[in-house]
């Protein structure tokens, strides 16, 4: 509390003393707000303006039936369903895991917060090997999945492990440092007033984590939703079943259906759009309430 | 409610943070643990309010045991160094919490905390600010706020962790005046943690002395300040001054300064020793004598009621310290440069053998 008063009041005349110093000819900011405004035009504004002029190229009716076709809507739907499977996990994994290294000291701490980190470091694609050698026929568990007749390879619980996977560090990396710095003097104010560890989590840790809180799951949402190489792995690419927006994607680029595709990919990006809004907004309103 | 601290020790690792500390405190008493940083005081209000587990010792409240009670379960209310208010609460809530977290058996109904809160919120003198966020507050504001907090919930034992540290001299002193009055008032078990000698020497009724972990000396106010019973003590509670010498034959000498030492001295035959001198209780003279040193004086400082000289003394080139009134310093005419006589008028000798200087 104290600490973030000051560090706003600090940061303040370092701004104004950067405006007063700012010695450099005009051209110079000119030239290099040219060559960044030029990188980004040419690979994210270009490129998101082509996905939405290729999605109605052939007209409204063509991008209509793209994405009411019963394929397209179920991969939608399994892209929502895995995402509202894996985004509460992955928040309640997150705290706990933040909670723990921040609240508690134990001997292998540094170990758990490099395996958070694993899924930033490995490539995807691995990700999802792992578990197809875990879980398929030939696997280490295939033949006892087997038996009892479980599917995950090739099935949607393939795709939820696989995104589970691959987005469990978001929540838990947002909220470690923010944890960090916090401590943990309010969490014993509450103690030595009488309130339980669950009341105390309830009414003044989760308060006090919310904005970060929001932005890891608002982060792992969004690849939730996008992830491709992990679930293009195990999911078999079984239409209407077990196909994820960016699968189904692919496949109507490879059937040469460009404008479908991207009319698929257009629905995507308006939501990776929304995303950044909502993301913006939150950091907004988080800096208003520190 | 007595406490009573049995033997607690307690080590970080390979530091020892507090060796068998043993203090027993009498209802409604008014403590200060005192020490430098470092000293395992913090550690020692901790492991009393059970936010930390002591290694080994009990704590026990009146007749209870409470070593291995939770802290939610002692009782005890708790000030934060830096107030830990709950940022996201208004004033009024934060004070409220410790009532609204209750078990609904034994929580007051809503208007029952609400009187408890404004009478809370009047003694601390904060009735218009209930409906303000501490990030609105003064730091003075917050630690009032912190401790109508912690005395909400009608603690048992009031603990304060560096109450003042943060604050500016003048809330300060306000402050602290104001927390003795209110101890005065309610006669609440309290113990407040303190670097501050002046702050631990104003508002106790006993100081607790601590420094590595261990316990220097416990006492009155005035006991500690006049009666110090090691050099650290000495040291720790305000300036002194030191004349390294040999005791022989009752004596404290250094080269033909010789001075009397105190009695149970009498029989220590040519032994390192260190005397110890208040600046208050060194008189300045214009003649020499056998009990006296020459120095020089370097710097006279004239703000307030006693004058504050600097001298250097011309044998060995020790600084020393010496008070006078202002009346005294005008009869003698003192002037920066000039060359006069210390001569201790009360001193305590320590043998330096279990000590560094």
């Amino acid at each position: 509390m104290a600490g973030h008063v000051s560090l706003q009041y600090s940061t303040s005349p370092q701004q104004n003393q950067t405006r007063i110093q700012d010695s450099e000819p005009r051209w110079v900011r000119w030239f290099l707000i040219a060559i960044a405004l030029a990188f980004i035009s040419l690979f994210l504004l270009l490129p998101l303006a082509a996905i939405f002029i290729k999605a109605f190229e052939k007209g409204i009716a063509v991008f209509v039936n793209a994405i009411s076709d019963p394929d397209a809507l179920a991969a939608i739907k399994l892209t929502a369903v895995i995402a509202i499977i894996t985004v509460p996990l992955n928040a309640i994994f997150g705290v706990t895991a933040a909670w723990v290294v921040t609240k508690f000291q134990f001997k292998g701490k540094s170990l758990l917060i490099t395996i958070i980190d694993l899924p930033f470091a490995i490539s995807p694609v691995i990700a999802g090997l792992v578990f197809v050698l875990l879980f398929s026929a030939h696997g280490l568990f295939g033949q006892w999945l087997l038996e009892h007749n479980i599917k995950i390879i090739f099935a949607v619980p393939g795709i939820v492990l696989a995104t589970l996977l691959v987005t469990l560090p978001f929540v838990a990396r947002e909220l470690i440092p923010l944890m960090q710095t916090q401590g943990t003097t309010d969490e014993e104010a509450s103690m030595t007033l009488g309130a339980s560890g669950w009341k105390t989590f309830w009414l003044v840790t989760l308060p006090n984590i919310k904005w970060g809180l929001l932005y890891g799951i608002i982060l792992s949402t969004a690849r939730a939703i996008g992830e491709f190489g992990a679930v293009s792995v195990v999911s078999g690419h079984i239409r209407g079943l077990t196909n994820t927006m960016p699968l189904h994607i692919e496949i109507l680029y490879n059937e040469y259906q460009f404008s479908a595709a991207f009319a698929v990919a257009s629905l995507m990006s308006l939501f990776a759009i929304f995303t950044l809004i909502i993301k913006n907004v939150i950091e907004w309103k988080a800096k208003g309430a520190s | 409610m007595s406490i009573q601290i049995q033997n607690i020790s307690k080590s970080f690792g390979t530091f020892t943070a507090l060796e068998k500390i043993n203090i027993d405190i009498q209802t409604g008493e008014l403590v200060a643990l005192l020490g430098p940083s470092g000293s395992g005081k913090t550690s020692l209000l901790r492991i009393i309010a059970g936010l930390e587990a002591a290694n080994q010792g009990s704590i026990l409240f009146g007749d209870e045991d409470m070593t291995h009670i939770h802290t939610k379960e002692r009782k005890v209310g708790f000030v934060f160094q830096h107030y830990a208010l709950f940022r996201h609460m208004t004033v009024f809530d934060n004070i409220a919490y410790g009532l609204k977290v209750r078990p609904r058996k034994i929580r007051p109904s809503k208007q029952e905390i609400k009187d408890k809160v404004y009478e809370l919120l009047k003694l601390v003198k904060l009735e218009a600010y209930a409906d303000r966020y501490p990030s609105n507050l003064s730091g003075g504001q917050r630690q009032r706020v912190a401790l109508a907090r912690a005395l909400a919930v009608e603690p048992k034992v009031l603990l304060l962790d560096e109450p003042f540290g943060a604050l500016d001299a003048k809330v300060r002193k306000d402050l602290r005046r104001w927390l003795r009055k209110l101890h005065d008032d309610y006669q609440i078990t309290s113990i407040f943690v303190t670097h501050d000698q002046e702050e631990a020497l104003d508002v106790a009724d006993r100081i607790v002395v601590m420094n590595e972990g261990k316990i220097e000396q416990i006492g009155t106010p005035e006991e500690v300040y006049e009666n110090p019973n090691s050099p650290f003590v000495y040291h720790f509670l305000g300036n002194v001054n030191l004349f390294k010498g040999r005791l022989h034959n009752g004596k404290l000498h250094h080269g033909n300064f010789q001075v009397d030492a105190p009695p149970e001295f009498a029989k220590s035959m040519n032994t390192d020793a260190v005397g110890y001198v208040r600046p208050y209780d060194i008189s300045i003279e214009r003649e020499q004598s056998l009990d006296s040193v020459a120095a020089k004086i370097s710097y006279i400082h004239l703000v307030g009621a006693v004058v504050q000289l600097e001298l250097i003394r011309n044998d060995n080139g020790d600084f020393l310290e010496a008070e006078l009134t202002k009346e005294h310093y005008r009869s003698l005419n003192l002037k920066t440069g000039e060359e006069v006589y210390v001569k201790p008028k009360q001193l305590k000798v320590f043998i330096p053998e279990d000590f560094s200087i």
